[in-house]
């Protein structure tokens, strides 16, 4: 009896080392047959909270391509609502099951710009290759960004909002009063609406979206909220000032806008007798 | 004591979260070679550690790993099985007067040749074991072979570079 004792005490090591494998191994065993889905959740209410710690940090590598996904995504959508919506002439509203397209929704990266300048300009990553083209109207997540000023065949110079060249038409949604919008307030989160006469009830708060009467937005495009109204006695117009909803200053991800019927439109409005 | 007690858990961190956080996401040559660094901590635990806390110590080192990974036992065994060879290879590489005091498993303190030929074998039981009883089959071994083999060269590599990425000693003269 002894002579066990001491012997097992001289292979204290080697028997230790056997009683480990064979755990390791009959815990290996016993997961690969049936009892993995155990040993896992177990595991992972420890080891969770270090990956998600770690997809918290790897997650901002993936938000570029997720971005640039969302944005395709939301151009397909306002493309498929635009060509519902446009088309309720005649007092009803016609269902279009031929899906036919008034509006193309293009997404693009603006790849430069600038916001604190009096003539702003931002640069887009697609140019007449992929569309886009001058007086295509481009719209941001939260509203207009500008206009395409000119189009290279990889590239697009874009007149922001801010820019004292950029003019729009815009209406009061609540009211249906339209003016133009100026950008001469030389703060890049607001731009002015001019031309809403005092006799119209102009409230801070309302919503300001475009009226799309000159082809570049399609109308119903968001641009902001009034933020104060004050008037001059010796101007028959409010003085408002539109807070946009777009941040221009960090307008990323944006769509090109082309109106597919802008040629008909053109040509008809051109060869239509003035007066 | 304490000094080497802390230093030791530090980098078994630190390699630990290496392996799990980085190295692990990484698909080099699609499987082929799949890097285990955190053994590098096994590999560099003191000298006259006793076998005993050397098997406890892979074996609770392995079961983290498995822990992260969700494969229960099979980092756990493997690294008892590379533990119990590591004793082996110390007697081997031995120096004739047996060893320092001061020596320990590194590059600077024992010499290039040493080290490789100490961590090059050890991984290789290590992956070797891993990679096998990953497949849980010897059916297709030639290719668990090859995956093994190549993973352990680009493990072996990655415990240079750290060792002499790291080292603050001066060379022995």
């Amino acid at each position: 009896m002894r002579d066990l004792f001491r012997f097992l005490f001289r292979q204290r090591d080697n028997l230790l080392f056997l009683l480990l494998l064979g755990l390791g191994l009959s815990m290996l065993i016993r997961g690969n047959m049936h009892q993995r889905a155990e040993w896992v959740s177990t595991s992972n209410a420890a080891i969770g909270e270090v990956y998600a710690l770690r997809n918290d940090v790897v997650a901002y590598t993936d938000l570029r391509v997720g971005n640039i996904a969302l944005n395709e995504a939301l151009a397909r959508e306002r493309e498929r609502a635009s060509s519902i919506v446009e088309r309720h002439d005649s007092g009803a509203v016609r269902t279009d099951t031929l899906r036919h397209i008034r509006y193309r929704y293009r997404a693009a990266q603006a790849i430069n710009s600038t916001t604190h300048k009096a003539k702003n300009y931002l640069t887009l990553d697609k140019g007449t290759l992929d569309g886009v083209d001058r007086n295509m109207g481009v719209i941001g997540a939260n509203g207009i960004v500008g206009v395409v000023r000119e189009a290279s065949p990889h590239f697009a110079s874009v007149i922001s909002v801010l820019n004292e060249d950029h003019v729009a038409s815009a209406q009061i949604r609540s009211t249906g009063h339209f003016g133009l919008l100026r950008w001469d307030t030389r703060d890049p989160r607001t731009v002015s609406l001019a031309d809403i006469d005092k006799h119209v009830p102009v409230s801070v708060g309302d919503t300001v979206v475009t009226r799309g009467s000159e082809g570049v937005y399609p109308p119903g495009i968001l641009v902001g909220v009034i933020e104060s109204v004050t008037e001059d006695p010796g101007i028959p117009f409010h003085l408002i000032v539109v807070r946009l909803s777009e941040d221009l200053t960090r307008a990323d991800h944006v769509q090109v806008v082309s109106d597919l019927m802008k040629a008909e439109r053109d040509s008809l409005e051109a060869s239509a007798p003035r007066e | 004591m304490i000094g080497t007690i802390l230093n030791n858990l530090a980098r078994f961190v630190v390699l630990i979260l290496l392996q799990t956080l980085l190295l692990d996401h990484v698909d080099l040559a699609n499987g082929w070679v799949v890097p285990y660094l955190y053994v590098l901590s096994l590999l560099m635990l003191p000298l006259e550690l006793p076998l005993w806390a050397a098997l406890f110590l892979g074996f609770g080192t392995g079961l983290v790993m498995d822990l992260f990974s969700s494969t229960p036992g099979l980092h756990a065994t493997a690294c008892t099985v590379m533990m119990y060879g590591r004793a082996l290879m110390l007697r081997a590489l031995a120096p004739r007067e047996g060893y320092d005091q001061q020596d320990r498993a590194t590059i600077t303190r024992m010499g290039l040749a040493w080290f490789v030929t100490y961590a090059g074998v050890l991984i290789l039981i290590h992956h070797l074991v891993l990679f096998f009883l990953e497949v849980y089959r010897f059916s297709g071994a030639p290719v668990t072979l090859a995956r093994a083999m190549g993973s352990a060269s680009a493990t072996l590599l990655l415990c240079l570079l750290v060792q002499l990425l790291v080292s603050r000693q001066a060379r022995p003269r």
